[in-house]
């Protein structure tokens, strides 16, 4: 009879993490998914941390951990865990051709479409700010037609900010597309996939490029996972790009996917797309298989572990109907506020926390999870990403900071 | 057991269809899956709106694969086409690709006739004149079906029994893989039933807005294939599109009574024979044999929720060496891209995976899908075959 050794159900950040490093122990691993998820549109930088509940800002991930509460995930890990789980990051991305840059030392801090800056941690090339902080000459490159994208708002924000009094110069790049849809960064990062692309591009910012120049352009430079279109460029140039943060469809997310499907291959990850994990069979405190049920019927993998990894109230990983919360798959206790009321604060854009973002699985240190009074309720089976408790991923911006570490801790331990 | 749901609203507009969809990619007329599917639905509910760009959809279904809220997008997509061609007429290509079923039994009267009539300049021409592409790797007519082949063997008469549904490209163009199947469930002590009055699944008649004709053969299908699964037996492809057609699509788009006793019971053959193994009752007698392959995964088979079986076997087998190509739709889409103004749209979007095919410098790739089959040969110059094919081999029958 087929099994896993595990079974990973949710095929985000933390899945896939999760799966690599599962996989990377010699571990039989499937990863069941439904839907490409949020990594494929978002934005791919992986945030650690960028401001704590109460709204103060974290200059250093790392110092910023001990000012956490304990049942916040990154502290049901550790900082030892945390580091480690950066390093194999930053090593993964340099062996598949794709390297991250920045540390756990300091916050990155990247410009946005809007002119503003945005916190972070571990960034493609792309985005590394360390050129643009010392340049004196910036390009703002946008393109023509391209939807939600506007190089002198980007200047209009920048320019406002301390650091960033530069001579600003806008270029909006001609592509010349035809046909009726709007235009999006994707297609235009396929235009620059071709060398027709690379050429126009070349031609129409040459004129424009001063020694020393840096070039702000949204995410386009290449739909895959490498660095190739950049280096033509900035070779072709003498001068050095750097990407912006942009609203969804965001191409550093799709590439940052498609890395990690590439590595999560080659170690022989089995990947069942549309398999939508509905239950489990378990014995005792232990879950025997995985059953997926799709429209036709409804089928069981037998497994020695699970890792849930299928998402909040927006990955659909915890549902909230009207009178019940719950978790979808294993049916996990998930704690709540019995009065709705309480759920969520009217003040919508003061920097105050959501309580409804905090709500999710409890676990305990190895990521298992545990009723109210602490105990194990599955002893195979580790929770990652945001099915987890005790964060405001959107207010900390540390999403895929969590999902990370999350997954790497739940794939070592399995 | 989870029904997909028709309420547009469903769609979050997050773009995720719209990034993995192939033809988007290719085609910048085409506005993509989300405005197409879920979006244009709204103003469908609202008034007789008919997008052109709907005309772009190959009802890959790379939209339903990629959707984080299980909207079933080409269906809508195929739903709003079917809905236009209610009162508008198809034209006369889009009838004879529609028709392959009704087309292939008249040729199987005179096969070497018709395969000569097909790919002479003058029929190329004619069908070019229709809006057939002339480049186009139209199939070959077998010089028999498959049921009179099928006739002739001699079964060996096992308890166990399982229903074949070969589907039109089995039945007219490539009945070898169809005898494979029969070979390999009979290697595996199974009695072999096929329904001669079964009808084409239908796929082909969906895509280009033959609903009515369509859900007739829905009916007439699941009439047919349900006194069988009452009597304990499942159903069995190894056409990717006939299954997913006769376990998924059949639910989405037709109300027809007890439907779903039939879908639960369609098995893909390597799946089936998977199951097999995991209760212990495969026959594993495999000789060695040598053979390097690469493995397209069919969209329609992606989409199915039940992994790469095919694939799953295959390396099963002692010798073997495969590896999945995992470089995207083929393009052909059923018959999108024999139409004379979608070839070179099929053929850009197969063209990561004939690069894949090329850099890899293997000569023959396995897939499930009859037409992804005929591309994959036209576009990246290799031999190809069903994966039931290498499967028989191993049984050295």
């Amino acid at each position: 009879m087929r099994t896993s050794d595990v079974i990973v159900i949710g095929g985000g950040l933390a899945g896939l993490t999760a799966a690599i490093v599962a996989a990377g122990r010699g571990k039989e691993v499937t990863l069941m998914t439904s839907g490409a998820g949020t990594l494929a549109i978002g934005g791919g930088t992986i945030d650690m941390l960028g401001y704590l509940e109460d709204n103060t800002t974290v200059y250093s991930p790392r110092d910023g951990l001990g000012r956490l509460a304990e049942d916040h995930p990154y502290s049901k890990v550790g900082s030892q865990v945390m580091e480690d789980a950066v390093q194999f990051f930053l090593t993964m991305c340099k062996e598949e051709g794709f390297a991250y840059t920045g540390s756990m030392d300091s916050t990155q801090w990247l410009p946005t479409a809007v002119g503003t800056l945005k916190p972070s941690c571990l960034v493609p090339l792309t985005m590394d700010i360390s050129l643009l902080k010392a340049a004196n000459h910036v390009v703002v490159a946008g393109f023509s037609r391209l939807k939600d994208y506007f190089p002198e708002l980007v200047i209009k924000g920048l320019s406002k900010l301390p650091g960033y009094q530069k001579e600003y110069e806008k270029v909006v790049i001609e592509t010349g597309f035809t046909g009726g849809r709007d235009v999006t960064t994707l297609d235009i990062a396929r235009w620059l996939d071709t060398a027709a692309g690379q050429q126009a591009c070349y031609e129409q910012l040459g004129k424009h490029i001063k020694p020393g120049s840096v070039v702000i352009i949204p995410p386009v430079l290449g739909s895959r996972p490498n660095y190739d279109v950049r280096n033509k460029l900035e070779q072709a140039l003498s001068c050095k790009f750097v990407e912006t943060v942009i609203m969804p469809t965001a191409i550093t997310g799709l590439r940052l996917r498609a890395m990690l499907l590439n590595r999560a291959k080659k170690l022989g990850v089995k990947i069942m797309e549309q398999a939508h994990a509905a239950w489990a069979v378990k014995d005792g405190s232990r879950v025997m298989s995985v059953v997926t049920s799709n429209i036709d019927r409804e089928r069981a993998y037998s497994t020695q572990a699970v890792i849930l990894a299928t998402g909040g109230f927006f990955g659909g990983g915890i549902v909230a109907d009207p009178d019940t919360v719950h978790e979808a798959v294993l049916q996990l206790p998930v704690e709540a506020p019995t009065d709705r009321e309480e759920w969520g604060t009217l003040k919508l854009f003061s920097g105050a926390a959501q309580p409804f973002a905090k709500i999710g699985i409890k676990v305990d240190s190895s990521l298992r999870p545990v009723d109210a009074q602490g105990k194990v309720l599955l002893e195979n089976v580790y929770i990652a990403g945001r099915n987890l408790a005790g964060y405001d991923y959107c207010l900390e911006k540390s999403g895929n900071g969590v999902a990370l570490v999350t997954g790497y801790k739940a794939g070592l331990t399995c | 057991m989870k029904k997909h749901h028709y309420n547009p609203d469903s769609c979050t507009t997050c773009t995720a269809c719209v990034v993995h969809c192939p033809v988007t990619q290719a085609v910048r007329e085409f506005r993509g899956p989300k405005l197409a599917g879920p979006a244009g639905e709204r103003f469908r509910l609202s008034e007789d709106d008919y997008d052109a760009a709907l005309e772009y959809c190959s009802n890959c279904k790379n939209c339903d694969i990629s959707c984080p809220s299980r909207v079933p997008i080409s269906t809508l997509n195929m739903k709003a086409k079917a809905k236009y061609y209610k009162t508008h007429k198809q034209s006369l290509r889009d009838w004879i690709l529609s028709h392959g079923e009704q087309m292939a039994k008249m040729a199987s009267m005179t096969p070497g006739l018709a395969n000569m009539g097909m790919n002479n300049f003058l029929s190329r021409a004619i069908m070019k004149r229709v809006g057939i592409s002339d480049k186009a790797p139209l199939p070959a007519y077998a010089s028999e079906p498959f049921i009179k082949q099928f006739k002739k063997i001699k079964q060996q008469s096992f308890a166990n029994k399982v229903v074949f549904y070969p589907g039109c490209f089995i039945s007219f163009n490539q009945p070898e893989v169809g005898l494979d199947v029969v070979a390999v469930l009979q290697a595996n002590q199974f009695e072999v039933i096929v329904p001669e009055e079964a009808v084409c699944c239908g796929s082909p008649l969906v895509v280009n807005g033959f609903m009515d004709e369509a859900e007739a053969n829905a009916r007439k299908n699941v009439a047919i294939l349900k006194k069988y699964v009452e009597l304990g037996y499942s159903v069995i492809t190894a056409c990717t599109s006939c299954g997913l057609m006769l376990k998924q699509e059949y639910q989405e788009l037709f109300e027809i009574n007890e439907q779903e006793r039939v879908a639960a019971r369609i098995y893909d053959i390597s799946e089936f024979l998977l199951e097999l193994y995991d209760e212990g009752r495969l026959n594993t007698n495999f000789v060695k044999q040598a053979g390097r392959y690469l493995y397209h995964a069919p969209c329609h088979l992606r989409v199915q929720g039940i992994g790469r079986p095919g694939l799953e076997l295959v390396k099963m087998l002692p010798g073997i060496e495969v590896t999945d190509a995992d470089a995207g739709c083929c393009g052909i889409s059923g018959n999108y891209g024999f139409k004379d103004d979608k070839y070179d749209i099929a053929m850009s979007v197969g063209s990561n995976l004939f690069e894949t095919i090329k850099a890899s410098g293997v000569t023959s790739v396995l897939s499930e899908c009859g037409t992804c089959r005929l591309q994959i040969a036209h576009g990246a110059k290799v031999k190809t075959a069903h994966p039931i094919t290498i499967v028989r081999k191993a049984y050295g029958i």
